[in-house]
């Protein structure tokens, strides 16, 4: 039974860690840097969230290799992506995309600890986040302009707040709809409804 | 090939220790006879929020994790029991 989460961290981080350059600044206190207040630090983080993973699915049994991706230009410096691959990643992803998302949560919630800024962990394996995205949002685009032929208010079923957030962008910039979430919990949903122009 | 289900327990154990505050007062026990493997889980009763979560969502993550974990080693499903 060969497990080569432990090895593949150690080879694969290297190259795209950008953690461990940045880390020097951590013991300067928060207000060393007055002047620039954008700049982000790397804070250990990202190195604790990839090693918790490892952990994780070493116990797991499964068979698959952990890398700490870079951001994309558009994504917030303080993201943390992570990428699973390997022959156990389908089974990572589980039924709907459920098995890689109690990992996330729980991977968050060790990572953001009250009294430290949010920083979001974002995991994906074979690439199924980002393709669900994208069909996602090609849905929700599809459903604005049925909202808008039809003028009439359609209704998603309940979504994550991930999700929820991309069909929100998705319709952002499309005109004569606009998007709202209604509900709690775990029965929010997204309503696209289409607005009248004012002529 | 099937792994002792001692295993899906050192699952359990990491996830706690990583979400507590005392990690040290984590327990992690495995019950046997059942037709499933069922975890036991106890933690100091300060921690006991930080492993069931809001509406139960991070114990409830941990099942849907220890159940994939399960799988894997060829037993049909696993329970996780938050003892307090």
């Amino acid at each position: 039974m060969s497990s080569n989460v432990d090895e593949s961290n150690e080879h694969e981080e290297l190259p795209t860690a950008n953690a461990g350059e940045a880390r020097s600044g951590d013991d300067d206190g928060g207000d060393a840097v007055a002047s620039e207040p954008e700049e982000f630090v790397e804070d250990g983080r990202a190195d604790r969230a990839l090693d918790l993973i490892v952990d994780v699915l070493t116990r797991m049994g499964m068979d698959c290799t952990v890398d700490l991706m870079e951001n994309e230009p558009e994504d917030p410096e303080s993201d943390i992506r992570i990428e699973i691959s390997g022959t156990d990643a389908s089974r990572l992803i589980g039924k709907k995309g459920d098995t890689l998302a109690a990992l996330q949560f729980i991977c968050n919630r060790v990572i953001n600890r009250p009294t430290l800024s949010r920083r979001h962990v974002l995991i994906d394996a074979d690439g199924y986040r980002q393709r669900r995205e994208q069909a996602l949002a090609t849905m929700a685009q599809r459903l604005g302009q049925q909202a808008v032929d039809e003028g009439k208010i359609i209704t998603f079923e309940p979504m994550s707040a991930q999700d929820r957030r991309i069909v929100h962008l998705a319709l952002a910039k499309f005109t004569g709809v606009l998007t709202k979430s209604e509900g709690k919990g775990t029965a929010r949903r997204v309503q696209i409804i289409p607005v009248r122009e004012a002529t | 090939m099937a792994r002792t289900a001692e295993g899906l327990a050192g699952l359990v154990e990491v996830l706690a220790r990583a979400l507590v505050d005392q990690p040290d007062r984590v327990r992690v026990e495995l019950a046997r006879g059942d037709r499933h493997p069922r975890v036991e889980l106890t933690v100091d009763p300060d921690d006991i929020g930080k492993v069931i979560g809001k509406d139960g969502r991070t114990a409830q993550s941990m099942r849907v994790l220890l159940n994939a974990a399960a799988t894997k080693q060829g037993f049909n499903r696993a329970f996780l029991d938050v003892v307090d």
